[in-house]
């Protein structure tokens, strides 16, 4: 009885609000007058907080009337929001995918696992159809696809999963020093738990050799985990051949993709791949989702990381969340329209952005693989500048030193290192990241920043004046202190 | 607007490459806006010679259904736009600090 006459007095409500509010200044209309412009007046007076207070403060003293309002955020002050070019730390969500999501965000909240009732039905369809959706992008059966919080947690389900289903005969992992660091940090963590762990280095390209791969695999050997393209670099690493290797082996091949997807063409059959690594975030999908394709034939079997009600095959137990699934559905979807589009237009923008400093600048390194490289990702040393500088100086471009994880670090990066890239080089490098929404007047201005940044700190730098008067830097004998 | 397979005259063409344009300059946000343009011209190009009826008539219901996306997400990007603007929409040389 209860409920039906309190929803109904709630709909009286509602009707009775603007009538009520009507009679009230129909009645006494000098006082709520004076009441509505004594409201309207303390709204200014309210106290702001202080960052909202000096934005009113500039806005009411109209000093640069014809200046636009800028920002002020870490004590770095910009003219406008910073054009972006750190396609691998992140990707803008794409409106198209958006537009996918926005009616599960809405309407059709279900529980896709809810077995009863049309809004778990909906929801399991839309799940589905995303996981059909991903499945095709890659090459692989859509029971292949299981959905994980993001690629992080793909790569954490694949390396410590199957050692530790498999961990009575396997006891050996091989992976590389280049990998990204949640792939590193299982293997740290599966060494403390007594697996043995191969860091395969790489060549000075950033490509490891299939030759000292061959020769780390041991009888023991459970998985290989060797990324397709390098999140820092760029490089594309010879999956095919290194799956070739693997399944000569017996061995499980697993690659981190989250770089790769819907970017370059991938099939799992192709590559040979066991397990491998999606990430919704780099391809203008939601962030909080990613995927873990895991093989049926031959089958591959992993050890649940978290229990609970086993969803996802008992995988990755835990609700689907729908929309963001949904919005990994048709990212994947829309990659691979697009892929000849986007491929054409960021290979055109990372050429006029390469030649566009290189003409320039001297002292300008790629680094990493010339030829075997994705090229919305642009890694480049400038020499002698310092790269904290250089950074702070481009606040209008939004670039990285490297990997978003270790950028708060001052550290060069490891990758780097791992290429045998020289610290001052290492220390100096830039990370220049390209997609589908650069465009042609960013790069342009990219460039000029960049150049004329450089040019400023190397005027500066006395290291640069000693090299233009041709003495080499290497045999100077530096004092100690 | 589009009669199921029946491929669609010049002037509807005409009409929806108008209108995607039209969409795109409606996005505060200046890459979608950017992208949105260039992608209509590129999928307009891409068509340009096309002559089978069914092949055009599935361009054009793609077109349609894109024209109804944008109109949704313009939108949707103008009820969220941020209040600082990105500097490649403010007229200003670039500035070096």
């Amino acid at each position: 009885m209860a409920p039906p006459s309190v929803s109904r007095s709630l709909a009286l409500l509602w009707r009775v609000r603007p009538g009520a509010a009507a009679a009230a200044s129909r009645f006494s209309s000098s006082s709520s007058s004076s009441s509505l412009s004594a409201a309207s007046s303390s709204v200014p007076l309210r106290s702001y907080s202080t960052a909202a207070a000096i934005v009113a403060h500039h806005d009411d003293n109209h000093v640069y009337p014809a200046s636009p309002p800028a920002v002020m955020m870490k004590g770095v002050k910009m003219a406008g929001r910073p054009l972006y070019l750190d396609m691998q730390a992140t990707s803008p969500v794409d409106p198209r995918v958006l537009d996918a999501m926005l009616p599960y965000y809405i309407d059709q909240y279900g529980n896709p696992h809810s077995r009863t009732h049309m809004y778990g039905w909906e929801s399991d369809d839309a799940v589905e159809k995303a996981r059909e959706q991903i499945a095709k992008l890659i090459g692989a059966n859509p029971k292949e696809i299981i959905f994980t919080s993001g690629a992080t947690e793909a790569n954490n389900i694949a390396l410590k999963g199957v050692m530790h289903f498999y961990k009575e005969k396997k006891r050996h992992v091989i992976t590389t020093q280049t990998e990204h660091k949640c792939v590193l940090d299982s293997c740290r963590h599966l060494q403390q738990e007594g697996f043995e762990v191969t860091y395969l280095p790489v060549k000075k390209d950033g490509l490891i050799s299939l030759d000292e791969l061959k020769a780390a695999i041991r009888p023991d050997t459970g998985i290989v985990s060797v990324m397709l393209v390098n999140n820092e670099i760029g490089v594309i690493q010879p999956i095919a051949e290194i799956g070739e290797i693997c399944r000569k082996n017996k061995l499980f091949l697993h690659t981190d993709a989250a770089q790769a997807a819907g970017k370059i063409p991938i099939n799992v059959d192709e590559l040979k791949v066991d397990l491998m690594s999606l990430s919704a975030h780099k391809v203008y999908g939601p962030k909080g989702v990613g995927a873990l394709y895991m093989r049926r034939r031959p089958r591959v079997r992993v050890e649940a990381q978290m229990s609970g009600g086993g969803q996802e095959r008992g995988i990755r137990s835990g609700t689907v969340p729908t929309p963001l699934v949904v919005g990994m559905g048709a990212a994947c979807e829309i990659a691979m329209e697009e892929m000849k589009h986007d491929e054409k237009h960021i290979k055109e923008l990372t050429d006029r952005l390469y030649n566009g400093i290189t003409s320039k600048l001297d002292g300008v390194i790629l680094n990493g693989s010339e030829e075997h490289r994705y090229s919305g990702n642009l890694n480049l040393s400038f020499a002698y500048v310092e790269g904290e500088s250089l950074l702070m100086g481009l606040k209008e471009v939004a670039v990285s030193s490297g990997s978003a994880c270790t950028s708060a670090s001052l550290e060069p990066s490891y990758v780097l290192r791992a290429l045998g890239v020289e610290e001052d080089m290492a220390h100096t490098s830039i990370r220049f990241g390209i997609g589908r929404f650069t465009t042609e007047e960013e790069v342009d201005r990219a460039v000029a920043l960049t150049v004329d940044q450089v040019t400023k700190l190397r005027q500066m730098s006395p290291l640069w004046e000693m090299v233009q008067e041709g003495i080499d830097l290497k045999s100077i004998q530096w004092a100690q202190h | 607007m589009a009669g199921g397979a029946a491929a669609p005259s010049p002037t509807q063409v005409r009409e929806l490459f108008k209108s995607l344009l039209r969409e795109a300059r409606k996005f505060s946000n200046y890459n979608v806006r950017e992208y949105v343009k260039r992608r209509t011209v590129d999928g307009f190009q891409e068509h340009r010679d096309a002559s089978d009826p069914a092949a055009v008539a599935a361009a054009y219901e793609y077109g349609v259904k894109q024209l109804e996306i944008a109109k949704r997400q313009a939108v949707v990007y103008n009820l969220y736009a941020p209040k600082v603007k990105s500097i490649m929409d403010l007229k200003i040389k670039p500035s070096s600090a």
